[in-house]
């Protein structure tokens, strides 16, 4: 019999693999770095419990009903300057780069860091400044308690400087069809081009 | 100290700091600069230049903001700090007014810096009036007119 490791393995395989990076970035930490040199880019192996959170509609959004799609999961909250314009842009461009087929396949989440400003409408503005799609990607958001869970499994530290000004991990994972991380990119700026190679060999292997 | 003399100080008082206001036009202050090195500087750079360490890894070119006092209202400039402009974050849900405010007076001043003769010949009287009266009395300039003429 095959053991699915648990969540708990995940988060210790996430852990591991955060702590053999050189370094993790931080969002608005004057010592990180706006784009690493080289891709921070980690081969994990993780299942997560299931999360529910509230979409930028409003409506609630259960990160199960995912499964079958091959997913790149970020962190970022709205009033960032630095690191999250840059992942959402990159984010932005991969979606655009998917043939219409592809799109099917795949889906794109953001989860806000800063539930105290980021409600439904607020990402909902922003999304809509990056003229993103939505029926493939969900801007998520939701109370301080049900988002610590979220951080927390997928290794993502966040600190509230003041309000609208956040520290936290940079963390883009790409997870597979069967809810299983695969791989995180740890850099500010993950270069889109790497990430649809990684997108598309995920895609292959369904 | 007699009524009459404490007039005169009061009165005194009162044209220095307008004096000082006419003649200092946008100064930026302790409070302003944090604020502009926290949530500004990445992309619009020391002077407003757009060239923050942030800019140079966007897919769009982060305008340079100090040619804005001949080109957008203080209208204009306060919508696009509230509520975002492309990749701009809009501060409106997470900022105070005063806070929003500040950032308006940090673009007037930064407008200032480094301008030759000729520039302020041209733009001295834009600069003293949204640097020195409440954007609320600059009647017929706070509304705004045209967007970018260029």
């Amino acid at each position: 019999m095959i053991r699915r490791p648990s969540s708990t393995v995940g988060f210790a395989l996430i852990a591991s693999a955060l702590l053999g990076a050189p370094r993790e970035s931080m969002a608005h930490d004057p010592a990180s770095p706006t784009a690493a040199p080289e891709a921070q880019r980690r081969q994990v192996h993780a299942v997560f419990n299931d999360f529910s959170l509230t979409d930028q509609a409003g409506r609630p959004f259960r990160f199960q009903t995912l499964r079958g799609k091959v997913v790149l999961l970020t962190f970022l909250y709205t009033t960032c300057s630095d690191v999250c314009p840059l992942l959402t842009a990159n984010m932005r461009a991969l979606q655009q780069s998917l043939t219409a087929r592809e799109r099917q396949d795949v889906y794109f989440v953001s989860v806000t860091t800063d539930p105290e400003v980021d409600t439904p409408s607020v990402l909902k503005s922003y999304a809509d400044r990056y003229k993103v799609d939505f029926s493939d990607w969900s801007f998520l958001t939701g109370d301080q308690r049900s988002l610590e869970p979220v951080w927390k499994m997928f290794g993502v530290k966040v600190e509230r400087v003041a309000r609208g000004l956040i520290n936290h991990t940079t963390l883009t994972a790409l997870i597979d069809s069967k809810g299983v991380m695969r791989l995180v990119y740890l850099d500010a700026a993950p270069d889109p081009k790497r990430m649809l190679a990684d997108v598309r060999g995920l895609l292959g292997q369904q | 100290m007699p009524r009459r003399e404490m007039q005169v100080l009061i009165r005194k008082a009162y044209l220095l700091t307008l004096f000082a206001f006419l003649f200092i036009g946008c100064v930026s202050n302790e409070r302003m600069d944090r604020l502009y090195a926290q949530r500004c500087i990445g992309c619009h750079g020391l002077t407003g230049k757009g060239d923050g360490p942030t800019a140079a890894f966007l897919p769009a070119t982060v305008p340079d903001f100090r040619e804005t006092v001949q080109r957008r209202s203080v209208t204009q400039i306060r919508n696009i700090i509230t509520k975002g402009k492309g990749m701009m974050p809009a501060y409106g849900p997470a900022l105070s007014g005063r806070e929003i405010q500040d950032m308006v007076l940090m673009v007037r001043f930064l407008s200032q810096l480094d301008r030759s003769p000729k520039w302020w010949e041209r733009f001295e009287p834009l600069v003293w009036a949204h640097c020195t009266v409440p954007w609320e009395v600059v009647l017929g300039y706070d509304d705004p007119p045209e967007e970018d003429k260029r």
